[in-house]
């Protein structure tokens, strides 16, 4: 039994000579694998073999808790405050010593490989570690050990290591390398040194130096893995800010993951392949999808934080667009570019400060900017419903939808009114289409609202979405027609070929019935060019000779949009001429007369002055007024609004015009005079607002009033009838009864209650308890 | 001193009221199915001084069988040369 223990101490103090890893030297060398042999047999026999690797790793773990960390750590702690560059020669030497110990390791590690082949104790710590090897055991304690205690500094230092690597790399690799530029710059791009004394190389090498031998200990990964992941992606969002941002007409997918594939992943497998033994190149390859995916979504968000610019600027921007596209369907981005696009437009078109037209116009680019970036139309659905909003709540968003939709300047809107479909307005439900292919079907992506048809979404175009802005045509149309009616008054033009073609097309669009109003009114232009011709002709065949050529402009007053009403009495010759053209026409057309509306139309005059004759081009009012200066000089305005029957404010507008013109002049408080000399006077130049832009129409407020009129007429009865009525009964009512026809508006309650409180203060209406009764 | 003058006006006919006996609708305007007023939907007059719109008044009288008489007043219609 002694004798037994004295061979199991001797054995076991031969396994821990030969086992003790660095510093003490291995004795007796001339057959020590024999001797090692037989000691393990001994233990073998006793059966405690497996307690080796126990107590071995016990010791390493010791070894590299009290040595090796402390050491290793000490090379970047030991001196205080360190340059960049020492850092890095700090960083070789700690990697060196720690590659000695592992080489000091590396035989007791074979030794026990051998020795413990095939039995895996449970508990033991390589079970513990889950790797396959003993080795990877060590380098489990090595990961495990030192690295639990980093010091300060040591991540940026290590950073710093990598970036100044990856500099040297990039700047030597790229292409642009101009031959000429090299005596001009003094600064080598790669280390930031000068030229002369460029580091670049011995960068390189010290960075080759590291890796390899941390690769040999085999924690390569485990110190640069985050290092060289911050820097690429670093590099990668830096590359992208540098190169895209801003730029919106070509199209950079391409060019990026070709950036991708040669510099980053090139950098990539400097570091980590070559004849590495821990790490595969397919390592990489899976790091590809992963950095590409990166570089997909960083490019994705730079572009969408552009994006309103991108949309302002489409379709010149359509190749940003485009890569916005491929790269949303790789990354998951659509709530976070629907949020930012959301918000941007808010804070920048969505203000007091925006024309309206200009909202316009920035809806219509990212209609179709979205359009292309998803045609199912849900983003476009999503980002446009505050623009929408906004717009409805703007006064003359109708105006200007008009307005572009007819003006020669902008052809966006008159291309899409060509293309001509019939409007898609969202009441309109649609049923499940068969035609539809049904290869081709996708769903509708996840943000979509279920409420409304996808089909009504894709289908829509532009002129349908801006009117569905207020989701009438009505409104539209009767926009339209106002428009028309202003420019046939103010141009008095009776070619009229262009409008009707424009007429055209807004009846493909907007239905026949819609239009008739508009119709009839451009027939009206061209009948009266008609009867001018043959007025004329009849005045020649006579030999009749007039001072004054008199056209008119003959309407039919049932198709037209109210008139703006002004009162006024033409003068006597002016009136006579009228008299002659209504008798003619009564002549011409049986049973029909005229009602001339004497303060529109349009009068070519010749002033003669002292000195000159000046033409100008006026309403008759204008020329009314004038004319009276041809009888006496001066004149005062009570004078003037008696001979004219109009009301003096009104009269000073129009006088204000001649004041400006310099013709009259206020000589004393509402007392004119015509000034016939020009010379050496100084005119009360007035700045007064164009006259001549005033519509001939009514203005809505003026409409919407007379129809109320209507209405009025209807409640009198009603409240006569029923005594009292709360607004809904006599709201429903009115629908019953006034609001039926095509021409009629809409009247929501709202607006009935606000009529009906201005009855109440007019006291023409009491209003108790919740309904509204007829004062007695 | 003038030279030319585009005077604006509106049409009327000369009768004695507002809107058509038969389909109420303004004289001025057309009756339901015009599209366009005046000479392409004229009026026309009764010996008894009553006007319809021509289109209006033919209906009518299509629609009578025995006697032809004016909608207003009932008298034999005949059209006033």
């Amino acid at each position: 039994m002694a004798a037994n223990t004295e061979a199991l101490n001797k054995a076991w103090k031969t396994i821990v000579d030969f086992l003790s890893p660095g510093g003490r030297p291995i004795l007796e060398v001339s057959f020590p694998e024999i001797q090692f042999q037989s000691a393990v047999d001994i233990l073998v026999q006793n059966g405690i073999v497996n307690i080796i690797e126990d107590w071995f790793f016990e010791n390493v773990q010791r070894d590299i808790r009290q040595r090796v960390a402390p050491n290793f750590w000490n090379y970047y702690t030991s001196t205080a405050c360190q340059g960049a560059s020492e850092w890095s020669d700090n960083l070789l030497k700690a990697v060196q010593f720690l590659h000695q110990v592992s080489e000091e390791y590396k035989p007791s590690l074979q030794r026990l490989e051998s020795i413990s082949s095939g039995t895996h104790p449970k508990n033991s710590l390589q079970t513990f570690c889950g790797v396959q090897k003993l080795s990877d055991v060590l380098i489990t304690l090595f990961k495990a050990i030192i690295f639990a205690q980093v010091p300060n500094g040591y991540q940026e230092g290590l950073d710093h290591f990598y970036s100044e690597a990856f500099k040297v790399f990039n700047d030597t690799n790229s292409d642009n390398k101009g031959g000429g530029n090299e005596e001009v710059e003094r600064q080598c791009d790669g280390c930031g040194e000068n030229t002369e004394v460029c580091r670049c190389a011995q960068i390189m090498d010290r960075f080759h130096t590291v890796n390899r031998l941390l690769d040999e200990v085999g924690i390569l990964e485990e110190v640069s893995g985050t290092s060289a992941t911050a820097l690429v992606h670093e590099k990668i969002q830096q590359h992208v800010e540098a190169q895209c941002k801003g730029r919106f007409e070509t199209s950079f997918l391409e060019s990026l993951e070709n950036w991708l594939d040669t510099k980053v992943l090139g950098w990539l497998n400097l570091i980590y392949t070559g004849n590495r033994t821990h790490i595969g190149a397919d390592c990489i390859s899976s790091f590809r999808g992963r950095l590409q995916h990166f570089l997909y979504k960083t490019y994705a968000q730079v572009q969408i934080n552009e994006f309103f610019k991108i949309i302002i600027d489409f379709p010149e921007s359509a190749p940003a667009v485009q890569d916005l596209k491929a790269c949303l369907e790789k990354t998951d981005m659509r709530a976070q570019l629907i949020s930012t696009l959301r918000s941007s437009i808010e804070t920048r078109l969505l203000h007091p400060g925006v024309n309206t037209s200009d909202i316009l116009t920035a809806y219509i680019s990212a209609i179709r900017a979205l359009r292309v970036l998803d045609p199912a139309g849900v983003i476009l659905e999503l980002v446009c419903d505050p623009v929408r909003k906004y717009l409805r709540c703007r006064d003359d968003t109708v105006r200007c939808i008009v307005s572009s939709l007819t003006d020669d300047g902008s052809s966006e809107l008159l291309d899409e009114l060509i293309k001509g479909q019939p409007l898609v307005l969202d009441e309109s439900g649609h049923s499940d289409d068969e035609d539809e292919d049904w290869e081709k079907w996708n769903p509708d992506p996840v943000d979509a609202d279920p409420a409304t048809a996808s089909k009504s979404r894709r289908a829509s175009d532009i002129i349908s979405m801006l009117v569905n802005i207020y989701g009438s045509k009505e409104l539209f149309v009767n926009e339209y027609r106002t428009l028309l009616a202003d420019r046939i008054l103010t141009n008095f033009n009776y070619e009229i070929g262009r409008e009707i073609r424009y007429l055209e097309h807004l009846k493909l669009r907007f239905g026949e019935s819609q239009l008739h109003y508009c119709e009839v009114m451009l027939k009206d232009v061209a009948d009266s060019k008609r009867i001018n011709a043959r007025i004329k002709e009849e005045k020649a065949q006579r030999n009749e000779q007039d001072v004054v050529e008199v056209n008119s402009m003959i309407l039919s007053a049932q198709f037209w949009p109210a008139f703006r009403e002004e009162k006024i009495t033409l003068p006597e010759e002016m009136q006579k001429l009228l008299e002659a053209y209504t008798k003619k026409f009564e002549a011409l057309k049986g049973n029909r007369t005229l009602q001339w509306k004497s303060h529109l139309g349009l009068m070519n005059i010749d002033i003669e002055l002292k000195d000159r004759t000046i033409n100008f081009k006026v309403s008759p009012v204008h020329a009314a007024i004038i004319m009276q200066f041809q009888e006496k000089n001066k004149w005062t305005v009570e004078e003037l609004s008696k001979t004219l029957q109009m009301p003096a404010t009104a009269l000073r507008r129009k006088i204000a015009y001649w004041q400006s013109q310099g013709l009259l002049k206020e000589e004393s408080n509402d007392t004119f005079v015509l000034v016939e000399d020009h010379r050496g006077h100084t005119h009360d130049y007035l700045m007064t607002e164009d006259d001549e832009t005033e519509s001939a129409m009514a203005s809505t407020q003026a409409q919407k009033e007379e129809e109320y009129q209507i209405y009025w007429s209807y409640i009198v009865g009603m409240l006569t009838n029923l005594e009292s009525l709360p607004i809904e009964r006599i709201h429903s009512m009115l629908r019953m009864f006034t609001m039926q026809g095509a021409s009629t508006m809409e009247c929501t309650i709202q607006e009935l209650k606000q009529f009906l409180d201005r009855k109440v203060k007019e006291q023409q209406l009491m209003y108790s308890g919740g309904v509204y009764r007829l004062p007695k | 001193m003038n030279q030319g003058w585009t005077a604006v006006a509106t049409w009327h006919w000369v009768a004695n009221d507002e809107n058509c006996g038969i389909c109420r609708m303004a004289f001025d305007g057309c009756c339901p199915d015009c599209k366009l007023p005046g000479d392409d939907c004229p009026l026309v007059w009764g010996e008894c001084s009553h006007c319809f719109h021509i289109h209006c008044i033919v209906k009518w009288l299509n629609s009578q069988q025995v006697h032809q008489l004016c909608p207003m007043c009932r008298q034999d219609w005949k059209f006033k040369e």
